[in-house]
């Protein structure tokens, strides 16, 4: 098995959020530690992500915010869960408050990086919480926020 | 290991001497302040004949909401000017009643979407007697200046007497902040706004501007020969597809320089690009006016480099940064604020940043003395090394036959995201170091909690049912009728200029979303981008 596990991912942006630099820094980050990273880019509605991860057979999400719309993160959560896909953790970087990032954690995402995370602890993350994660390689679901 | 090197890339010796600017020759490279090439500046008194526009910007919520902000940031002194940044929704052209705009309405700035709208944000407001500055990406260009054209005419006031900056260049959706509408109608509906101000002596300007690029990644070096790359791009089509002249095309444009931490540099990166505009504007443009060689420049305090671990860190960044912007002669400043890395800026977070300015403007000197740094060693040598670093790049976009030509080609593109990976890993392993960041770490729990203002859950879709509601008691016949003759204006080819017909749609109160879903139309595209509504009206 590759350094990546054979682990595939979605990076994306979502809403009407137009900032693509972080998830593009975060994309390369997880392709270069050997992930298979899909980057949908901007103007993904939860609706195309969830396609998209289904399509895609993704082990994770991975959500860029730059633009407080942060009830569409929730959204996307909940729309997994009725897709049936509430294995695929859903995991979010930005400038996120401390106090909606608490939010998101208890309604069901599964970390929120804030910016300065390091790319270990992105990686570290994401290869020991992705769906069917090798057991051990957990870390503690609130990411550094 | 700490890197001691500017942020392109070239080593930082430890002492600067005579022997580094060796060839610099004053008359030719610096020239008093007030004279060629202008490295020093463009006033001989500098700040004593105007000072700098001390400014924020707002746009939070609905237009009441914003109004009241910009009403609060005039009590706590911002005169000589107002910003306001459009919403995500405002700013793609589509409605905040559209399916996805009403789920991010007035969340990251102003609801811009109709006449009404600007009418509310600008409410015992007035439009003359300071800069009128509205920001948020290219498209609404239009919009923006049919919405100051409407609103004076409405009440009376002189067009001539209003000024600021209203347009936006169309490579901004390229620098990080990808936008919804194609490029060539972005291009083409700024190309119809610049004319439009030019021929009609509005005195609006365009944003055409670097700060972006380097909010997004980008280095200093890169910034700089970007900026010259767009200039010398879009006021060659003014001059050569619009028929204008230099001299009236050189009135328009303005630049947001973005201006970090690294004091020095962003110092010498303002210098080299007055030198570099006016260069271009005699040499390239064969400008006749002296003021033709003057490139308004407003600085950005930079949002990126605000961090999200020990916020109140950020106000020290802000007045480093703030000192830089007054020591460059910036003809305005607006800053980044404490909060920038959480979210839109509280009340707090707003006042701390004016007040930042004011304190750089009257206590420490800073604003007495033109060009304070000029004649020293390490920032002479800094000037001149950035501006060869710059030429080369731009040289580099040039031989790819210009801008829009290397951004086709993603040259630009990868530019942007190779250098914000580096910063990324500079940071990540420790050569740059940030302190809160990777340095002098706080442990979460000991970090002093800021008041964070956010828009509550539930107003997007309080603004997106006023819009539906208020759509209905237009003059529908009248708005039907006015945008039936902007879809046949539209057809008429990418030289005829659409800013009369938006001008009057705009005054039937035609929304963001009507307005483009039809000129997008007469294009061969959809009325949706997103194509999730078809156009409610019957064109004739």
């Amino acid at each position: 098995m590759s350094a990546g596990q054979g682990k595939k991912v979605i990076v994306s942006m979502i809403g009407l959020d137009g900032h693509t630099t972080g998830g593009e820094i975060v994309a390369r980050i997880l392709r270069d530690a050997g992930i298979e990273v899909v980057y949908l880019g901007c103007n993904q509605t939860p609706e195309m992500i969830v396609r998209a991860a289904i399509q895609e057979d993704v082990d994770l999400i991975g959500i860029s915010s730059h633009a407080s719309n942060y009830g569409q993160i929730v959204s996307l959560v909940e729309l997994l869960k009725r897709n049936g896909a509430e294995d695929v953790p859903v995991v979010c970087g930005g400038n996120v408050p401390k106090h909606q990032a608490r939010l998101l954690i208890e309604k069901g995402v599964a970390a929120v990086f804030p910016p300065g995370s390091g790319a270990d602890s992105i990686i570290r993350f994401v290869l020991g919480n992705a769906r069917g994660a090798t057991a051990g390689l957990c870390v503690n679901g609130e990411g550094i926020a | 290991m700490m890197k001691r090197a500017t942020d392109y890339g070239y080593a930082i010796k430890p002492v600067y001497t005579p022997e580094d600017i060796a060839e610099l020759d004053y008359r030719r490279d610096l020239g008093e302040p007030g004279a060629f090439p202008y490295t020093r500046g463009y006033h001989p008194e500098g700040y004593r004949s105007r000072m700098w526009t001390q400014r924020m910007t707002a746009g939070l919520g609905t237009s009441r909401d914003a109004n009241l902000v910009l009403k609060k940031y005039r009590e706590m002194g911002q005169r000589g000017g107002m910003c306001v940044i459009s919403d995500r929704v405002f700013s793609s052209c589509i409605d905040v009643d559209h399916p996805l705009g009403r789920r991010e309405a007035g969340v990251l700035g102003w609801p811009g979407c109709s006449l009404l709208e600007f009418e509310e944000l600008m409410e015992d407001i007035p439009l003359t007697g300071q800069s009128i500055t509205l920001l948020g990406s290219c498209a609404p260009t239009t919009l923006r200046l049919a919405y100051v054209v409407a609103l004076a005419e409405k009440r009376g006031d002189d067009l001539s007497k209003i000024h600021g900056s209203v347009l936006e260049s169309p490579f901004e959706n390229y620098f990080g902040q990808t936008d919804v509408q194609p490029f060539d109608l972005n291009l083409k509906l700024f190309l119809d706004a610049s004319e439009y101000v030019i021929r009609n002596r509005i005195r609006m300007r365009a944003a055409i501007i670097s700060q972006h690029f380097q909010e997004s990644g980008g280095n200093n070096a890169q910034a700089l020969a970007l900026e010259m790359a767009m200039l010398k791009e879009l006021c060659t089509l003014l001059v050569t597809e619009r028929g204008l002249d230099f001299d009236d095309v050189a009135t328009l444009p303005y630049e947001l320089v973005s201006i970090g931490t690294r004091f020095f540099e962003e110092i010498a990166k303002v210098r080299a690009l007055r030198r570099m505009w006016a260069r271009l504007a005699r040499e390239h443009f064969k400008a006749k006016k002296e003021k033709s060689c003057h490139l308004l420049i407003a600085a950005h305090t930079s949002g990126r480099t605000m961090t999200y671990q020990q916020p109140l860190n950020n106000i020290v960044r802000c007045a480093i940064q703030t000192l830089a912007g007054a020591i460059v002669g910036a003809t305005a400043i607006d800053n980044a604020t404490l909060d920038n890395a959480h979210a839109e800026p509280s009340p707090l977070a707003a006042r701390m940043s004016l007040n930042t300015q004011h304190i750089v403007a009257y206590e420490t000197g800073a604003a007495d003395v033109v060009d304070p740094l000029a004649g020293s060693y390490f920032v002479e040598a800094l000037t001149d090394e950035v501006e060869r670093e710059a030429y080369a790049i731009l040289a580099r976009i040039e031989e790819m036959g210009g801008m829009i030509a290397a951004l086709d080609r993603g040259v630009v593109q990868d530019m942007l995201r190779e250098e914000a990976a580096k910063r990324f890993r500079e940071i990540d392993t420790g050569e740059r170091l940030v302190v809160g960041v990777n340095h002098l770490v706080m442990p979460p729990e000991e970090e002093f909690e800021i008041p964070v203002q956010e828009l509550p859950p539930g107003d997007s879709e309080g603004i997106a049912r006023r819009m539906e509601e208020w759509k209905k008691t237009r003059d529908l016949p009248l708005v039907a009728a006015r945008l039936s003759r902007l879809h046949t204006d539209a057809g008429k080819g990418d030289r005829f200029n659409l800013m009369p017909a938006i001008i009057d749609a705009v005054k039937a109160y035609a929304t963001a979303g009507e307005i483009f879903g039809v000129i997008r139309m007469a294009r061969g595209l959809s009325y949706d981008p997103f194509n999730m509504i078809e156009c409610p009206f019957a064109l004739q």
